[in-house]
């Protein structure tokens, strides 16, 4: 690795590591304002009789929404110049590439969520990798997460990645 | 009422959702993730700081309207199984967004695997593969 990394020592030492471990509780008021952001009125996430209706034993929090159900909480003083937080990504900060954006999300859903469960996601970095792209050279980040329930079943295991880029 | 598997075939589109997502959608989505970050509600950032000509729609944003599309066409006999996206490019609100998919193979267990995209006219901002699985009308 070159002088010029974009990647510092302090990232690179988190390859393979655990970097969070979160937990929270789902709700159904909260999974249903973010499905009301998304405009999304599906049945199974609102109407309990419909959700019966097709299997479930009550409604479903949206697959989509399950990451969101472990964020804490944030402290303004503590955010990034740029607003975020990092808590879920396990602060990793990359210095020299403070520019961040989303890369893409990929997730097998094994067992739906419902209201009242208690989840803990487990992320691991799976790699950092520095390329370049057609507007230069940016940190490709990718985590694996496990998202359990409270009898350890199995809900949802996901890769996510990040593009951060030098200012 | 959940289409069967049964009934699709290979190269079948599914229902295609389009959107202009604005500053007000950007403001709730953001408050529903707890988003604190600036690209998406602070102008001056994201113009001044990052060198964009606007705040900028949520990657997640864009993910969570194609996984609508997706359960939308399902319906609720249908079980959303995999779900894979790139942020390709970004979108600015009050651009029209079309969120679609085209069904690429059949496999056992009523699975169906498509490749789904979120695009801008015709460039894709978001592509991606999905996997669903849909009731048998033996089942029904």
């Amino acid at each position: 690795m070159s002088s010029e990394s974009l990647v510092d020592a302090d990232s690179a030492a988190k390859i393979g590591t655990v970097v969070a471990v979160a937990t929270g509780d789902v709700y159904r008021r909260d999974w249903q304002r973010w499905a009301a952001a998304v405009g999304d009125h599906n049945p199974l996430w609102f109407d309990a009789d419909y959700a019966r209706g097709h299997g479930y034993r009550d409604i479903i929090c949206p697959p989509l929404y399950l990451q969101y159900s472990v964020l804490g909480v944030a402290a303004l003083g503590e955010l990034r110049p740029d607003g975020s937080s990092g808590a879920v990504t396990g602060s990793m900060a990359f210095p020299k590439a403070p520019r961040r954006m989303a890369g893409g999300e990929s997730t097998t859903f094994h067992l739906p969520a419902y209201h009242g469960d208690a989840i803990e996601m487990t992320r691991t970095v799976e790699s950092i990798v520095e390329k370049e792209g057609r507007s230069g050279r940016f940190v490709l980040v990718t985590w694996r997460s496990e998202y359990r329930n409270q009898r350890r079943d199995l809900l949802a295991e996901a890769s996510t990645s990040m593009i951060a880029r030098p200012a | 009422m959940s289409p069967c598997f049964e009934d699709v075939d290979t190269g079948d589109e599914i229902t295609a959702l389009t959107v202009s997502v604005d500053e007000t959608q950007m403001f709730f989505f953001s408050a529903a993730t707890y988003n604190g970050h600036r690209i998406h509600y602070d102008k001056d950032w994201a113009r001044g700081t990052e060198g964009y000509d606007n705040v900028l729609v949520h990657g997640p944003l864009q993910a969570a309207l194609l996984s609508r599309a997706l359960t939308d066409w399902i319906g609720g006999g249908g079980r959303l199984i995999a779900f894979s996206v790139q942020n390709r490019a970004i979108a600015y609100p009050g651009q029209q967004l079309t969120f679609g998919g085209v069904i690429t193979g059949k496999r056992n267990g009523g699975l169906v695997d498509l490749d789904i995209y979120c695009k801008r006219g015709a460039e894709v901002l978001m592509p991606g593969t999905a996997t669903v699985a849909l009731p048998s009308k033996a089942a029904s």
